[in-house]
């Protein structure tokens, strides 16, 4: 490993400054966002590892170092971008949130996040599901638990569906889907009322979710809204 | 398309169970090849599908099939297009009409359960099998969503209230779509009509709130 780095940084050859497991984890880095990027602009099926070796920046040695083949490299993307979408969620709201109000506020930070960052939205809604259509099953599998954990947090009895979460992730997803779809990937936060109607929905209630969804539209940022 | 075929049953699944005599579907080589392709991309995946399967299991040859499509993509396109003709036909003819909505809405809801689990081919051809065509299924997606989002519009009277959502049109159509979606990945698409009370209500509630969507659960449950 430090035989490589250290022809990339020709500064450091006798003194590594940083340690083999950090610039580890950086190449692995580079090599998900150079393949994230690939796809975005040219497709999976179309991506090269001399494309991806390409952008970034590293040999082809390194890159099987860290992956068999494309296809390992792409679900390490995956699970990447999704883990990231994750935290977010989880980061967009505090404790003392109430669980309505939580989930509208983790609905829209993703949205937010796939808006600004086209290359992941892109990977999650195109690519990964036209190679693995269950795909669309962990979406739901990383969403929908942690909607209900929110409405049970106090470790209460598992709260009552008043509509099915699946059906509403489901929902969710065909709405993004489609707005990517007919390239409006940027504009995302135009759905905002939608999307948190559907999060809200399934635990909160139909009068809930009118509310929250009428919530996410007010504090809109006026980009969004000037369309 | 003057020679695309009344009856779109007798091409869709013109061998096997529905005991169909060959004469038939021995109709013009367009319908054959558009059945061959549904059937060979749901039987081997879209890419490793070829021209020379669909053309062995049309029983047309490869001129024929050049004089009528550019290539695979094409003729799957085309397959595409003319199952989703006879599907917002049938849907139209149930949902558009002088009763009021809900109602409507419920009757729609059961004629696309019920041609979606009469042919489990089909259903998988249009909601998995295109979904992996690459960056043409954009065009198609955004086509087929529009197309079934101005009918559930075009179905709309007085009584229909006025959505506070404004993508809500987009909600219903979103609602099937992953409900049939779903279905079709755990491969219980001929059990979709079993579905259509719950689905209603689903379908239903940002609507018109959770009291009426909760009167047509109880009309599709009995009916």
């Amino acid at each position: 490993m430090q035989k490589h780095r250290s022809s990339e940084n020709p500064g450091n050859v006798l003194r590594p400054t940083t340690p083999p497991d950090i610039a580890n984890q950086s190449q692995r880095r580079r090599i998900i966002d150079a393949i994230v990027e690939s796809c975005a602009e040219k497709t999976y099926a179309a991506t090269t590892i001399t494309d991806i070796v390409g952008r970034a920046h590293i040999s082809r040695t390194t890159f099987y170092k860290h992956f068999d083949d494309k296809r390992a490299c792409f679900d390490a993307a995956l699970d990447h971008c999704l883990g990231e979408l994750q935290d977010i969620a989880a980061a967009s709201h505090s404790p003392g949130d109430p669980p309505a109000d939580a989930a509208r506020k983790a609905a829209t930070a993703v949205l937010e996040t796939l808006a600004a960052r086209p290359g992941l939205a892109q990977l999650l809604t195109g690519d990964a599901i036209a190679l693995q259509p269950r795909v669309v099953e962990r979406y739901r599998r990383a969403t929908v638990p942690a909607l209900k954990a929110l409405w049970q947090r106090d470790g209460g009895s598992p709260p009552q569906a008043h509509t099915d979460p699946r059906l509403a992730f489901g929902q969710a997803q065909v709405l993004i889907l489609n707005h990517i779809a007919t390239g409006k990937a940027d504009r995302l936060p135009e759905l905002r009322g939608e999307i948190v109607y559907l999060t809200v929905s399934p635990y909160g209630g139909h009068e809930e979710a009118l509310e929250q969804a009428r919530l996410a539209r007010e504090t809109a940022t006026s980009g969004a809204r000037a369309r | 398309m003057t020679d695309e075929p009344e009856d779109l049953r007798q091409w869709r699944l013109p061998r096997g169970r529905h005991g169909l005599p060959r004469e038939l579907v021995e109709r013009s080589q367009r319908e054959r090849l558009l059945a061959a392709v549904v059937r060979v991309t749901v039987a081997k995946g879209y890419e490793s599908t070829t021209v020379a399967d669909i053309l062995g299991e049309a029983g047309v040859g490869r001129e024929s099939f050049y004089e009528l499509f550019d290539d695979k993509l094409d003729c799957m396109v085309a397959a595409h297009k003319i199952l989703l003709d006879d599907l917002e036909k049938q849907v139209r003819d149930a949902y558009i009409g002088d009763d009021p909505w809900p109602p409507r809405v419920r009757e729609g809801l059961r004629v696309t359960l019920e041609w979606f689990a009469a042919d489990p081919e089909a259903a998988r051809f249009l909601l998995v099998e295109t979904s992996t065509v690459g960056p043409a299924f954009r065009a198609i997606f955004q086509r087929e969503y529009a197309r079934f989002t101005a009918m559930l519009d075009d179905g709309f009277d007085d009584s229909t209230p006025g959505p506070e959502l404004t993508e809500a049109t987009s909600l219903g159509v979103g609602a099937l779509l992953a409900k049939i979606y779903e279905e079709i990945l755990r491969d219980r698409v001929t059990e979709l009509p079993r579905l259509l009370p719950d689905l209603t209500y689903d379908f239903l509630v940002p609507f018109v709130g959770e009291e009426i969507a909760r009167e047509q659960q109880a009309a599709a449950a009995t009916a």
